[in-house]
């Protein structure tokens, strides 16, 4: 069952001081599964945090049609706001309330009455380990517990789906995995959708149920993780470097898990679908070749901009 | 409306004079402009008026105005902080992103303009009376209170006027909220009747409800008003203008979620 459907949504910003007009979004359609974990991603500029917005009721499209939780995006956008909420990547709160103070405000703003809001508060700051720092104003705080609080702010109202914009950028590794483990364990235990926009490749692959993947406005391929490594031949890189007789490449390519085999002169460069499970197996095979030396091998992951340049090279469908 | 909607509704209110009152609390720069320059302004022109030798009439003329000045400008900044407080800190657009409407963020902020001007009003009053013998209550009670209740109705009219242009300009707004105070001084009579103004300036001071609360206070001191019904008139206009910066409130709302300015803005 679909909680958000996107028909041929369009969105062009208006020219900014004599520039031109800005063609943010043309025609996207999407739809988000109740209770799924929906990543959007794309490089700076896709257009990500733009359709975030309009499914937020922050930003009205200009044309096409969309419902969240069944409400439409234009004339029930007071609804959809009842039932949903935001927060961003480097989210900003008033500077001078403590954590506390502008949990309550934003509980305030959700029509929240006094004693469920401060229960309300009391679990988010627990869940979120914010006790130490529930009267620390909000510029004193660090990036870090910053992005812990826009992320309890989030949850104060008990959306049905919860967006969030890069929530993890600027984090470093530890606090990000951190996160991403109380998103997973939201949507698992609680059965809460979200759709979240990344740059990150792991981190999507980690959460997302799908991912869009959106470039210039539009979107250019949609589906699990599984099936976009495979359409796009997504996948961990090994290189082998070896001495000895030319190599038959239909040999690796058999394998499970290889998606492409490329052999030329000393160098197999196989693409696999996870080198943890394929690594052991393909070494075996290339040594079984018997006259073979190994001389090297290297693991090279994709990172995005190579899936990009991958999807931008061939046309691809949703 | 069920009861629990209106509960929800006036805690949404509440959210808007509860985070004026933080601030308050919090900026002393905005407690400054409360307290502070209302009773630098006081002092300052009933000092000068000491000096220029003016009879007490003239004094009571001019402090009259001081006083409704100081309520308006008070009543307004309330109003306008609150937005402008949410765009220098970049939060507007996670505020925006709750179901609040533009009646509770007027309505929340209002409230508090409301508070502070009362306090304020009420203490210069009665400084005004120690310092230069000026009897604000000699009028009565329920007059006193009309003219007050007419002046925080205006300020309303301002303060709203300035949240739809922080709305469509950003920060910049508080140029407009200045501007729009100043213009207030020169055209409304606050220190000088508004016939000493050039006539057509002086047909455009009577569009503004603040001329007519001032001419209907200083009836009660012996300054005959141009118009018959001044607290009519000005309770009048200030609904229109009422109406019409709430319209105009809403439209730069939606106009901001069109045009991405209220994302822009947060970023």
């Amino acid at each position: 069952m679909e909680i958000i459907s996107l028909k041929d949504i369009h969105k062009t910003y208006p020219p900014d001081r004599g520039g031109k007009p800005v063609r943010a979004l043309k025609g996207i359609d999407l739809e988000v599964a109740k209770g799924t974990i929906f990543s959007i991603i794309g490089p700076n500029g896709a257009g990500k945090t733009t359709l975030i917005s309009i499914m937020t009721t922050l930003l009205f499209p200009d044309d096409g049609t969309g419902t969240v939780c069944g409400f439409d995006l234009r004339h029930k956008a007071g609804k959809i706001r009842e039932i949903v909420n935001v927060t961003s990547g480097n989210a900003n709160f008033t500077d001078n309330f403590s954590v506390a103070e502008n949990l309550n405000y934003y509980g305030m703003l959700y029509g929240m009455a006094g004693e469920a809001r401060r229960t309300k508060i009391a679990g988010l700051i627990e869940m979120f380990h914010l006790q130490a720092f529930r009267d620390t104003p909000f510029n004193r705080l660090s990036t870090g517990t910053k992005q812990r609080l826009a992320l309890a702010k989030s949850l104060m109202n008990d959306p049905k789906v919860l967006f969030l914009d890069e929530p993890t950028v600027g984090l470093d590794p530890q606090i990000s995995e951190s996160i991403r483990i109380n998103l997973k364990e939201m949507n698992r235990k609680e059965g809460l959708t979200i759709v979240l926009t990344t740059h990150n490749m792991d981190e999507a692959e980690f959460l997302s149920d799908r991912i869009s993947f959106l470039q210039a406005g539009k979107i250019i391929a949609e589906g699990n993780p599984t099936e976009l490594k495979r359409k796009i031949r997504w996948g961990d890189v090994i290189r082998i470097r070896y001495n000895g007789p030319s190599f038959d490449p239909c040999h690796l390519s058999s394998l499970d898990g290889v998606l492409e085999v490329d052999v030329n002169d000393g160098l197999i460069t196989v693409r696999v679908d996870d080198h943890n499970k394929r690594l052991d197996p393909l070494t075996r095979m290339v040594l079984s070749e018997g006259d073979l030396l190994l001389q090297d091998i290297e693991l090279i992951k994709p990172d995005l901009e190579d899936v990009f340049l991958e999807l931008a090279k061939t046309p691809h469908s949703n | 409306m069920s009861f629990l909607n209106l509960r929800k509704h006036l805690i949404q209110i509440n959210a808007f004079a509860f985070k004026n009152w933080l601030i308050t609390r919090k900026r002393v720069f905005h407690l400054v402009e409360i307290i502070f320059w209302p009773f630098i302004s006081l002092v300052s022109v009933g000092l000068l008026t000491r000096f220029l030798g003016v009879d007490s009439k003239m004094i009571e003329f001019v402090l009259i105005g001081v006083i409704a000045f100081s309520v308006i400008q008070i009543g307004q900044s309330d109003m306008a902080y609150v937005i402008l407080y949410s765009i220098w800190n970049k939060s507007l657009k996670h505020e925006m992103a709750a179901p609040i409407n533009a009646f509770h963020l007027i309505a929340g902020s209002w409230v508090m303009g409301l508070f502070h001007s009362s306090i304020v009003f009420l203490l210069m009053c009665v400084f005004s009376s120690l310092l230069f013998h000026l009897n604000f209550f000699a009028s009565g009670m329920a007059r006193l209170f009309l003219f007050f209740t007419g002046l925080i109705f205006f300020a309303a009219s301002v303060g709203i006027s300035v949240c739809a242009l922080a709305f469509r300009f950003g920060g910049r707004a508080h140029v407009g909220a200045t501007s729009l105070v100043s213009v207030l001084i020169l055209l409304s009579g606050i220190y000088y009747p508004v016939e000493v103004l050039p006539k057509p300036l002086s047909h455009v001071a009577y569009f503004i409800p603040l001329t007519h609360f001032l001419e209907y206070f200083r009836s009660f001191y012996g300054f005959v008003p141009k118009s018959p019904h001044p607290l009519l008139w000005g309770f009048l206009l200030t609904a229109i203008y009422n109406f019409i910066a709430f319209c105009l409130l809403c439209r730069a709302i939606r106009n901001a979620r069109q045009k991405g300015t209220l994302v822009t803005m947060s970023e």
